[in-house]
């Protein structure tokens, strides 16, 4: 396997503004030095709750919000280091599907001009050819050649989604960053287009970077999950090894949060106290260290180190203390 | 179970609430009966637009008058049909005896007053107590809700508040005045699953300290797999289902309900190929068949289903029930 | 490619008729529009003054506003239903042609208007917080710090004899009512998604303001059209009494200019029928444009 996409300590901040003069007076710090690597053909799922920076991450590895610093390397490209024309140029490999069908259709669009426009921007192919493209999209995302020249309107949260979705697929990427996709559908839409994703990971070798608050959504199309906190990557590690034996304390809350449905199964949760801290002023050291079961004096210190607690080939890594020899000590 | 001895404390019966829109009326509840004992807690599932909303406003008269109309029907509680009462008897009614508590917390509070003024209003609109007994008692209760340091927070204002801070606050409110019957309209959708975890556990917790029945609207089978005693499943306006908690997710019997069960992302073993999902989407209330609702989507659909709508038969000895011709054995 | 799964042909199916009462806000609007019974009053009567302002234009009717055929101040009779003015000129003629005079100053104006204030709000909006806004608002700031009669007042000496004197005065100041609103409602919509969908394809970024972005922000185009057009109509009335107006034709607010002697006199005529008509249409319009505003509301249209 080779590697698609590699992340190193990517920030966003975004500036406070105030004051009399409009001055910046404080940072919220969305994405704080997160690392990561995403091979061809994979997925890597990306879990945390609302506020942990994991939208504006999938943003700024686009360079849809432009990072505040570090490297995004697709195809050997380091797309920080590119110009607005060849940025361009190549989102024709990376693409974007988003979590509000309602509000992620141009409203006085039709479905046609839609899933064209991308064709037309990157001038692939005759008029005809494109068509011809556009249908067969609709074919791979299961609608109708009749929805053409229909608008949003007209369609329900799925299929607004699959519309977008064959948007996303036009330019043929290897690579889509798949933001909260079903969170907006009602349960039993949400499987279909999880399975359609599944799907097009499967047959079409493309890559994802798939954000969800859910965990369960999560384990269904990745490979590999990582786990978000305040901005930043606490957990990495193979889906399989991290739903069998979860390390980190936040990631272990989490999985135990989730309610269960069978009432025979009543869930021993690790309920957690307090609330997540504000991203403009996260704490010093560890920056779960507020809510932690575990803290320990140190956590309040030092930010932790990446652990890598599984082996070599399959590795597992864990930003925490429990981990480190220091803090054993 | 307590529902063969004791009266119900609310019965419902043969309830419609209709809509009138342009393109004609819209049964949003169409012939629903069913019955809430003392210190029970009953679940109302279904996917957007089943009329599980409306039908907890309807209880307290909280929908819109037009456009909405009760078009038939009786809501017993404690001896006295709602709809039968003066606007100013159901105000008396509403946040004493009955008290609902909303998905959007911020949305539910006035923002320019503090928290502490609006319990202290609700408080003394139902009962005769000075300024300071209410505030109190107001503080009390935000203690009881598990809001930390209640004497300095009860002077805040809701944007100072967390999601999860609000909601309690908003509990609080309602169980201020004792109520006998509490309707939850998906009080932790808005919330992240760790603070969701908290609210549920407090809900659960307070409902036991208050001997109150609830009524729990939600799109969520887990969070009433987890504190529901009964619940009852809503598909277009009809109750499709009705079955005491366990019965309902260990042997389903309609096969909507089994279709919800099964394609509720959930933390599996092993990661499947394709998740199980209900063909199709659900009708639209303004061309909705003659039949069956579901038949459409239904794998077990014959040309009965098509032909004659199935009405809910309650077993006398179990009191659960299905609308199904062929319900799973 | 690969082909579609069964599941989805069930989904499929559905998509042909379902959901068919889902419509646009223009539907909406329309249909709520004519529930308006006011507003559609106002329509008709907007209409009306339409059908004689195209006559005039065509030359059908009101050919001799100009000529001098009366006595002076003739009473009301069946050759000169509304009289004749100071010199013998027929009133009914006169407010005729006037009409044709309204809606050539408003549509003018209110077209030129919108398109400036739509282009420099789509642009102030999209661009908010760098220094094309900051130029946009300062020049609306200063236009806006003018008072209105003295700014006309001063395009008018500086464009002397320029017949359109007056529109390049009322389009410059005018735009920045639209130009607001555009601009806040170009800040909501370019956070929306399908602004993002474009930049993430490559949609370049004039192409996103007027293909994505300005075709939302219609609704609110039209509804200020429809106010700058009626202002319009009133700010020539009042300038043309003040000299600085039309130049040559006929409009309600020259007639009411020079009906001030003939009020002295004793003489109503001219002055009241010039209003009669002002008061008609701007009335009329008023109706129309607020049931418009009322349909078009996205509030209120959502609520539905």
């Amino acid at each position: 396997m080779s590697t698609l996409l590699k992340v190193v300590d990517l920030k966003k901040y975004f500036p406070v503004r105030g004051g009399m003069f409009h001055r910046v007076v404080a940072h919220v710090k969305a994405v704080d030095g997160v690392s990561f690597e995403l091979e061809k053909g994979r997925t890597l799922g990306l879990v945390g709750e609302s506020g942990c920076g994991k939208s504006t991450l999938g943003r700024a590895v686009l360079r849809l919000h432009e990072p505040t610093s570090g490297q995004i390397i697709l195809n050997g490209d380091d797309l920080m280091k590119l110009d607005r024309e060849a940025l361009t140029a190549h989102r024709r490999q990376m693409q974007i599907i988003f979590q509000d069908p309602y509000a992620s259709l141009s409203p006085r669009r039709t479905i046609a001009q839609t899933i064209q426009e991308p064709l037309d921007v990157h001038k692939i192919g005759t008029p005809r050819e494109r068509e011809k493209k556009v249908e067969e999209l609709l074919d791979v995302v299961g609608l109708r050649k009749q929805v053409l020249s229909r608008y949003p309107h007209e369609f329900s949260g799925g299929q607004r989604q699959r519309i977008g979705i064959a948007r996303s697929l036009a330019l043929n990427p290897n690579f889509i960053v798949a933001d909260e996709p079903v969170s907006a559908l009602d349960v039993s839409v949400q499987s279909q287009v999880l399975n359609l994703i599944a799907r097009l990971q499967r047959e079409h070798g493309i890559s994802f970077l798939f954000i969800s608050h859910d965990l369960a959504v999560i384990q269904h199309v990745s490979d590999d999950v990582g786990v978000m906190y305040l901005g930043r990557l606490v957990e990495l590690a193979s889906a399989e090894d991290l739903y069998r034996e979860p390390r980190h304390p936040y990631t272990k809350a989490l999985m135990s949060a989730i309610p269960v449905p069978d009432p025979k199964k009543k869930s021993k949760r690790i309920i957690l106290g307090g609330d997540v801290p504000s991203p403009m002023d996260p704490p010093p050291g560890c920056p779960f260290h507020t809510r932690c079961p575990d803290a320990m004096p140190h956590c309040k210190k030092a930010v932790p180190p990446r652990v890598n607690v599984g082996t070599e080939d399959r590795p597992h890594f864990v930003d925490c203390h429990l981990f480190t020899e220091e803090a054993a000590t | 179970m307590s529902s063969e001895h004791t009266a119900p404390l609310l019965s419902v019966r043969n309830l419609v609430v209709e809509f009138s829109t342009r393109y004609g009326p819209v049964r949003a509840v169409d012939d629903i009966s069913f019955d809430v004992y003392p210190n029970e807690t009953v679940g109302i599932v279904g996917e957007s637009g089943c009329g599980k909303t409306v039908t907890g406003l309807t209880l307290l008269q909280l929908i819109p008058m037009p456009p909405g109309r009760i078009v038939q029907g009786s809501i017993k509680f404690d001896g006295r049909d709602l709809t039968k009462l003066s606007e100013k008897e159901m105000q008396e009614m509403r946040g004493s005896d009955i008290s609902m508590i909303f998905q959007e917390p911020m949305t539910a509070l006035n923002p320019v007053f503090s928290v502490g003024n609006q319990m202290i209003d609700v408080l003394r609109r139902h009962k005769n107590l000075t300024r300071r007994q209410a505030r109190e008692l107001a503080i009390n209760m935000l203690d009881t809700v598990g809001i930390p340091a209640p004497r300095k927070r009860i002077d805040e204002y809701p944007h100072q508040m967390s999601g999860g801070m609000r909601q309690r606050v908003m509990i609080a409110m309602a169980l201020s005045c004792g109520p006998k019957l509490l309707i939850a309209d998906e009080p932790t959708t808005a919330l992240d699953v760790t603070t969701q975890a908290q609210v549920m556990e407090q809900i659960v917790k307070l409902q036991d300290e208050f001997h109150m029945s609830m009524i729990l609207v939600t799109h969520d089978l887990g969070v009433v797999a987890e504190s529901c005693d009964r619940a009852i499943v809503m598909y277009c306006g009809n109750i499709i289902e009705t079955a005491a908690i366990d019965d309902l997710f260990h042997k389903p019997q309609h096969p909507y309900t089994r279709g919800l069960l099964d394609s509720i992302p959930r933390i599996r073993e092993e990661r499947v190929a394709e998740l199980p999902i209900i063909r199709g989407i659900v009708p639209d209330l303004l061309h909705l068949p003659d039949g069956c609702r579901f038949a459409d989507r239904c794998p077990r659909a014959t040309d009965e289903c098509r032909k004659d709508k199935p009405v809910v038969n309650i077993d006398p000895v179990t009191g659960n029930g299905v609308a199904c011709y062929h319900p799973m054995g | 490619m690969s082909s579609v799964a069964p599941e989805q042909v069930a989904d499929q199916a559905v998509v042909d008729d379902g959901a068919a009462h889902r419509e646009s806000i223009w539907a909406k609007a329309v249909y709520k529009l004519r529930r308006d019974r006011l507003g559609m009053i106002g329509l008709g009567v907007v209409l009306l003054y339409f059908v004689v302002a195209i006559g005039v234009w065509l030359g059908i009717w009101a050919t001799e506003w100009g000529d001098v055929e009366g006595p002076k101040w003739a009473p009301m009779s069946a050759e000169y239903w509304f009289g004749t003015n100071i010199i013998g000129q027929d009133i009914f003629a006169r407010a005729i042609y006037s009409t044709k005079t309204a809606f050539e100053v408003g549509l003018v104006v209110a077209v030129l208007s919108t398109i400036i204030g739509a282009l420099l709000g789509a642009l102030a909006g999209f661009f908010s917080g760098t220094w094309i806004d900051e130029i946009i608002l300062w020049l609306k700031g200063v236009l806006d710090s003018i008072p209105f009669y003295l700014f006309v007042a001063a395009v008018a000496f500086a464009l002397t004899g320029n017949p359109y004197a007056m529109h390049i005065a009322m389009v410059s100041t005018f735009w920045t009512t639209t130009g607001r609103l555009v601009r806040g409602e170009v800040i909501k919509l370019k956070n929306f998604e399908f602004v993002e969908a474009a930049r993430a394809i490559g949609v370049p970024q004039v192409v996103i303001i007027f293909r994505h972005i300005l075709p939302n922000t219609f609704h609110i185009l039209l509804v200020q059209a429809t106010i700058v057009f009626v202002a319009a109509i009133k700010s020539e009335v009042i300038l043309s009494f003040l000299g600085l107006g039309v130049q040559d034709g006929v409009s309600w607010g020259l007639m009411i200019a020079e009906s001030t002697q003939e009020v002295l006199a004793g003489f109503f005529n001219n002055f009241v029928w010039a209003s009669v008509f002002l008061f008609g249409l701007v009335m009329a319009f008023n109706m129309f444009s607020d049931a418009l505003q009322d349909a078009l509301d996205p509030r209120k249209v959502a609520s539905e």
